[in-house]
Formats: C-alpha cells, structure tokens, sequence
C-alpha cells in the first residue's frame, strides 16, 4: 500500500537523521544518572530512577515529536521533493497519512529503546519484581499516546507554516493542553455568560493533555512509581479520545495539504 | 614565505588557545563571589515567584513526579546544612515551604510527612521549632493516608512532647488505635497519653517506640538522645530530692552523694546513662551533668518534673 | 486521439498582502499532443511553461479550463501510473543512495519488489549511474541527480513522459546521454513532452513545438513549419583570393564579406553557387566549404519573440540561447 510504503520511507529518513541519536543519547544519560541522584533521596532510589526514567520519555519524545514533525511536511514543501512525489499515483492523503505514520513508528522505536534503558537501569539497581516492571506498561503507554497526538499538532502546522513559527505553535498548544481543567475553573469564575461559554469552549477544543499524564486524580507516572495499578477502564477511554483527536487533526491537516498550490 | 605564515598562524592558534585557559582560570573565583552574594536566595524565590505550591503542581505540566523527587533532594540537603547551624543560627524558616512543596508535588511520600514532621517540631538548633506546622503537615498527610496508623503516631507525639496538649494526643494515639494495621501497644499508648500523671512513661515510652519503628539513621539517633536525656532529668530529679529531704533532717547538705546511701534514702547512686558520674557541689547542693560526658542532653519539659517529683513523694511517704 | 489536450487553460496567482490582485501565468493556453511524437515546449523565463506542467502533473489547479492526459482529467491519480515527470531543478531525498531512489519510485508505482531490482539495475545502467549505486544522492553532482531524475521517471515504462528542463545542468556529454535516452523513447513510441529553452536541443529531437511567451501560446505546429524553412542560399568559403578577383565574386554573387584571410560569400540561387565555385577554383582559390544558409531556431526566436513582446507593448524579455 502506498501509506505503507511513504511511511517506511519516512521511517527510514529519520533513522538517518542525527538529532534523533543526539536526543535518544541524552534521554539514556540522564537514565543512567538517576542511580546516582537516587542516592540523594536516601531511600527512594527506585522511585526516582522510575520518575527519572519515565518523565525522560515523555520530555524526549515529546522533543522528537515536534522537532521532527513540524517538518515533516515543510521539509518535502521547501526542497520541492513533493513536485516528484505527487506526479506519481500517490493521493494527497497518502502522502499525508504516510508521513505521520512513519514518524510515529520512529516514535515507537525510540520509545521502546529508551523503556528498555529503564528496565535496565531498574535491574541494574535491583530489588524490583516483575510486577513491578509491568507496572510501567500502561505509564510509557500513555505517554505513546500523547506523543501520537503532539505529532498530530506539529504536523498540521507543518502544512502550512514555517519551522519556526510550527514549533512555537505546536509547543504553547502543548504546554496550554495541561491547563484545560484550570481554564474550566477560570471560566467559572467569570461574571459573563459569553465568557463562561468562550472558556467551556476552549476547554473541549484545545487538546486535553492532561489526559494523558492524571488518571483518577493520579499522576501516571507516580503511580508507577509507587507500582499502584491504574484502571484500565479510565486507560480505554484515553485511548479514545486521543484517537478521536488525532483523528480530527488529521484530517485537517489532509483538507489543508489537499487545496495547496505549489507553486 | 609560506613557511613563516604557516609558523605564524601556529603560533595564533596557541596564543588564542592560552588566552582561553586563563579566562577560564578566572571562572572560579568569579564565580565564588556571585555566589556569596547570592546565599539563599533561591528557596525563597521558588516560594516568591510560584505563590504556592499547587501553583508549583500546576507549572509541572505532567512531571509533578520529577519535581517532587527534586524538592526532595533539597530539603534533605538543606536540613543536611547542620554544620553550618553549628556557626550560625538557622533556624530552618524554609524547611515547611519545601516539605509543602514536596508533599503537593507527591503526596504518597510518606518518609516526608513524618520525618519532615519530626524535624520541624524540633526545637532550634536541631530543627525549625514549628511544630504546630508539623501538625499542619501531619494532617495534610493524614487527609490523604488516612489508614496510615504511623502518620497518627507521629501527630500525638508532636501535641505530646513539643505541644503539650496531652488531650489531643491522647485522641490521636486513640485514633490510630483504632485502625486494623496498628500494632497492639498503640491502646495502651492512648491510655497513658489521656492520663496525666503517666506523662513521663508516656514519654519514654514514645521515644523507645519512635527509636524501634523508624528506619532514618538521623531520627533514630535524635530519639535515642531524647531518652537519654530523660533518664539524665530523672536521675537529677530524684538527687535533688533526696538532697533537699536530707537536708530537712540534718540541717546541712550531705559531704558528698554516698551519704544519702547511708542515711538509707537511696540504694545506690546513679551514674549517667554513659556511665559518667553526676558532679556534686556540696556547698550549694547542687547536682548536675558531668560536662565532659558524651550524652547529648536535650530540654526535658519541666510539667514532667512536678509529675515525677509528686511520684517519688508518695513512694517515698 | 491525442494523448495530451489542453483546452482554454488559464491560471491566475493572486498576490499582495491587503489587496489581492491576479497575476495570469497562463492565458487560454489550447495544445494537443499526439501519441509517439515528442513535442518541444517553449518559451523564455516566465512564459509558463513551468506552470502549464505542474497543472498537467497536479500541482496546481487551474483558474479555468481543460487538461487531460490519456483521456483522463489531470486531477486523476489513477492515470498517473502510466506517465512520468521530471521536474524543473530537481530535488530528490538526499539521504537515499540512487537505488533506494529508484526503488521507492517503483514502489510507488506499485511495481513488484520482485522485479524491482532488475528495473533499477537496468535502469542505472542506462542513465550512466551504475558506478553510483550505492552512493547517497547528497554526494552527487548536478549532472547525476539530473540523469536520476530522467531514471525515476522512466522506471514505470511510462506512455507519456514529462521532462521540465532535463538538459539544465549537464555538460555536453551528459546533454547527448540524455538526448539519446529521450531518442530511444521515442522509438519505443513514449510520448515526449519535455519544456526547454536550450533551442539547439529542441532542434534536434523534435518533431513538434509550442512557443509560449507571457502565458500565452504564440505559436503551434511542426518545426519545419514554423522556421518555414527554406534554403536561403548558400555559405561559399574561400581563401588564397586576390583582390581583383574578390572584387569580381562581388559581381556573382550576393554578398562577400572578407573575414581575415579568406573571403565568405553568400550564394542566393544555385546558379550563383555554381558561378562562383567555378570562377574561384579557375582563379586557383582554395575553397574551404559550402554551407547551406537557413535560419536557426535560436535567430526565430529573436525575431518572433521580440515582436511578440513589442505586439504585447511591453519590455524585451530575456532569454537563454547558450548551447
């Protein structure tokens, strides 16, 4: 399938692409790091290498997720690489959905890298049973998720905009997605109705991050952490949602690439 | 021709190169005086510029976790900072902003409700001397764990021993009693604790307890020394007493600590709980800690006094 | 049936920031190109050439009018396996090797991985890049990524080819390789559309042109047509002529023009040809060569375009007419 084949293409560009080794190499430094900061906390070695661990993911990925992505689209736009793509039988979509698949798989690959360089440094630390490990899973999954979506973002902007202007967009509707539950509140305090509405509004349009990283009032990865399950009802319902999201972003970026001119 | 440039592009480089190095020397130093100035000041922002540590919670989009093990390491390295409270005084006034910070940031750190707690109720110079902000934090972590029995021990030993309120002890210890994780003595603890004259068993037997139960290096050994310190307060209690009573019948202050032995008010004299007689001055009969002992004497409250010394009157009557 | 119509193809670009206005790149362009020739497009910078391709390959929609390719509108994705494009100044991924390129284009094209790698050899070798297989484009010269691009448009056996500019950038070895291949297309009955401005080229390889200039067409038809070629006399030189007899050659022909040490002449008519070779080798005068005279597409160009410009009462444009 075309999709297929654009995204093993896309996949194998940023293979090839050095900031993604500078990145990776960063996040299993700092990893590593955690034993010896673990012995600061005198006692909580474990639950610092997994906070350390786990919120290296997170941070790094998402730094894969909008450095690549916010040129995923720009890049082939720039260097006219899209002019030779498009003459073929390649529909606009495929291209589209191509290219954010095979980011994504370049996600997996280094998510599961670096999942295994805490596994390592767990049992390089030892005294954690399997349970243990296994509560990791749902922890790494989700931060997947929100990786997935933050790709979405940056490649919607990527359709259109420059780098510089995707990455500043993709990473304020990142760091805002963390405060819609505060926006709620906000908007509830507020007098006017129109504005209450405006906030309620805002509250469903902008993506809901927080999702992501607090389930039933707990941060995932302190549950982690503290290897308390986490409900796999509230996990489906994420899932949801962020396929629901990344969905409609998709889409958008589709409609948006789909009346371009190239001039 | 060439040969020249090239020397002297050779020589560039090095001078460029020694330029670099001794800059670099000069980093140190400078660096040393900026951070003189500066001292503390950057706990104090962290409470500044954030207003509160659910505002912290909320600045950590996502990795509360990170953050908390963060203040974590530095709360233990600021109340690591003793030696510096050997040349000045203290007084720990961040400890309670970072330990609410850490415990916002992370609720299920237990190690931080109770140490902490223990900590801040200390009086100056081991700790902050706060200890209705021990309460506070106690509570915080109560609301959270609240089948946490270790949290409600720690809550009545703080009203016990540095609050004085030995009713609301009581109704901690009860409370703690009361859960199924609690170990048996803890019934007995309560009732002790709501009974006032039990108040220096009541101690003992809390530092003897807070000694077994905890695994910190540091609260062990301040436990340790607050036991010490009451069998010392005990041992001068009773000295004084049976001095005073000797004094009454003789007229004078015994020669020296083995004649109340003789007059048969005490069996043997005490020494201190390291072995280190106690000093006597006869000629103001007064008793009290060889100076150069090794025990670390801590303040006994002086409601502990009137309690043991009515004990000792009525064994004695 | 033509396997390239265009009908009434008009395409604006609206530019300005506040106030929009429209800028016609192409003007009601009409062309239809038959099966098995291969038909030469155009034009100085800026006539839309590049344009009209990019409608025809996709890129753009147009403002209004008709494209279609095989019989099928320029918009269907399906009609696009059987065609292939070079563009303008390419630019391929560079962090592939040559054969990865080939490859993902013949994957693209649905072609089997299992016949794949034959095609891609076949391939290189063609285009002259056997030597580069493995080598990653970014390592390549202007003239390698060029004859890569005339490979990966061919790799499906294509029904009509689109080559945008194809010579830019080769020296005249790569120039000939390249001509050859489009050559050889031709003989396996491709249709050629290839968009240039290197006139001795078109010269040489096609059989019909378009000459465009400022979005419009101004010209249509078979080459030979256009120059309206007919011999215009004939290029006498010679040498070791003396005076009195170059003033003599005056009288035979139309015009002698001394260049150094020898003498051209231009003969009209046959009948002054053969006077004038008749009296110079009497005379002893080393002829040296007889050319025909006919002019070249490139002087066409200057005329017809020029005009052109001066008909549309604007400024002279400029133009490439280097070989």
């Amino acid at each position: 399938m075309t999709i297929l084949t654009i995204a093993r293409n896309t996949f194998r560009e940023n293979i090839r692409d050095k900031i993604l080794y500078n990145l990776i190499l960063f996040a299993l430094i700092m990893i590593l790091s955690s034993v010896a900061l673990g012995q600061l906390t005198l006692g909580h070695e474990e639950k610092v290498i997994v906070d350390i661990g786990l919120s290296a993911i997170s941070i790094f990925g998402t730094l894969i997720a909008i450095f690549i992505g916010i040129s995923l689209v720009y890049k082939e736009l720039e260097k006219r690489t899209v002019y030779a793509l498009l003459a073929k039988p390649v529909h606009r979509h495929e291209f589209i959905l191509g290219k954010y698949l095979g980011l994504l798989c370049t996600l997996l690959v280094n998510v599961v890298i670096m999942a295994i360089g805490l596994i390592l440094t767990l049992m390089y630390h030892g005294g954690v049973g399997f349970p243990g490990y296994l509560r990791l899973i749902p922890a790494v999954y989700l931060s997947f998720l929100s990786l997935a979506l933050t790709t979405a973002l940056a490649l919607v902007f990527s359709t259109f905009s420059t780098p510089a202007l995707s990455a500043l967009f993709t990473f304020f509707l990142w760091v805002i997605g963390h405060f819609n539950g505060d926006l709620l509140e906000f908007g509830r305090l507020m007098k006017s109705v129109p504005l209450q509405w405006l906030f309620r509004v805002l509250y469903y349009v902008l993506p809901n991050l927080s999702n992501f990283t607090t389930i039933d009032s707990r941060n995932v990865i302190e549950s982690a952490a503290y290897r308390q399950p986490i409900d796999p009802i509230a996990v489906l319902w994420v899932t949801v949602y962020g396929l629901l999201y990344c969905g409609i972003l998709l889409v958008l970026s589709i409609a948006v690439f789909s009346r371009r001119d190239f001039k | 021709m060439n040969t020249r440039k090239l020397a002297n592009n050779g020589a560039r480089a090095r001078a460029l190169l020694g330029t670099c190095v001794v800059l670099a020397l000069l980093i140190k130093p400078v660096q040393d005086r900026v951070e003189a100035r500066l001292g503390q000041q950057s706990i104090v922002a962290d409470q500044l510029y954030f207003g509160s540590p659910a505002a912290v919670k909320k600045m950590s989009l996502g990795y509360e976790c990170l953050l908390a093990d963060v203040y974590w390491m530095r709360t233990i390295q600021y109340y690591g900072r003793r030696g510096e409270a050997a040349k000045r005084p203290v007084r720990y006034k961040n400890l309670g902003t970072l330990l609410d910070i850490t415990t916002t940031l992370d609720p299920d750190l237990l190690d931080a409700y109770r140490a902490g707690s223990s900590f801040l109720a200390e009086a100056d110079p081991i700790g902050a001397g706060q200890p209705r902000e021990a309460i506070k934090l106690l509570d915080k972590g109560i609301s959270r764990h609240p089948l946490q029995w270790r949290l409600w021990f720690d809550k009545g030993f703080i009203y016990f021993w540095f609050l004085k309120d030995f009713k609301s002890a009581g109704e901690a210890w009860l409370a703690a009693s009361r859960l199924s994780t609690a170990p048996p003595w803890m019934e007995g603890l309560a009732a002790m604790g709501l009974s006032r004259s039990g108040a220096v068993e009541t101690a003992k037997t809390l530092w003897q307890h807070q000694y077994q139960e905890s695994n910190r290096a540091d609260v062990m050994e301040n436990a340790r020394n607050h036991l010490l310190s009451i069998q010392v307060a005990e041992d001068l209690w009773t000295l004084e007493f049976f001095l005073n009573k000797y004094r009454e019948r003789t007229g004078s202050f015994p020669q020296r600590l083995d004649d109340l032995v003789r007059a048969g008010f005490l069996r043997y004299i005490p020494r201190d709980p390291l072995g280190t007689p106690y000093r006597y001055d006869p000629k103001i009969g007064k008793i009290r800690l060889d100076p150069q002992t090794k025990v670390r004497r801590l303040d006994v409250p002086e409601a502990y006094r009137e309690a043991y010394l009515g004990r000792i009157a009525r064994l004695y009557q | 049936m033509a396997v390239i119509e265009i009908e009434n193809l008009t395409k604006d670009f609206w530019v300005g920031f506040w106030k929009k206005r429209p800028i016609r790149a192409l003007d009601s362009l009409s062309l239809r190109v038959q099966g098995g020739e291969i038909f030469g497009f155009l034009g100085p910078n800026g006539a839309g050439k590049t344009t009209t391709l990019k409608i025809l390959m996709n890129l753009l929609r147009p403002s209004s009018g008709d494209a279609r390719i095989l019989g099928e509108p320029a918009q269907s994705v399906a009609m696009r396996k059987r065609i292939g494009y070079l563009p303008e100044n390419p630019y391929f991924y560079d962090y592939l090797t040559a054969e990865e390129l080939l490859t993902y284009a013949g994957s693209l094209f649905g072609i089997k991985r299992s016949d794949l790698d034959k095609k891609v050899s076949t391939l290189l070798e063609r285009v002259g890049l056997s030597d580069s297989r493995k080598l990653q484009l970014r390592k390549f010269s202007k003239g390698m990524v060029q004859r890569i691009g005339v490979a990966q448009a061919i790799i499906n056996d294509p029904e009509v080819v689109f080559l945008d500019e194809p010579m830019s950038g080769l020296d005249p070895l790569g120039r000939r390789e390249v001509r050859q291949v489009i050559a050889s297309l031709k003989s396996r009955g491709v249709t050629v559309f290839f968009s240039s401005h290197i006139l001795p080229d078109v010269e040489a390889l096609c059989d019909r042109v378009a000459i465009m200039n400022k979005g419009k067409l101004q010209e249509e038809g078979a080459l030979e047509e256009i120059l309206k070629v007919k011999i215009e006399g004939h290029e006498v030189i010679l040498a070791r002529v003396g005076a009195q007899d170059a003033a003599a050659l005056k009288d035979l022909c139309d015009e002698v023009t001394p260049i150094g040490d020898r003498i051209h002449l231009r003969a009209g008519t046959s009948r002054q040809v053969e006077a004038v070779l008749s009296y110079s080798i009497s005379r002893g005068a080393e002829l040296i060569s007889v050319n025909p005279i006919r002019p070249s597409l490139e002087e066409y160009f200057f005329k017809e375009v020029t005009e052109g410009s001066k008909r549309s009462d604007s400024a002279p444009i400029e133009f490439n007419t280097r070989s």
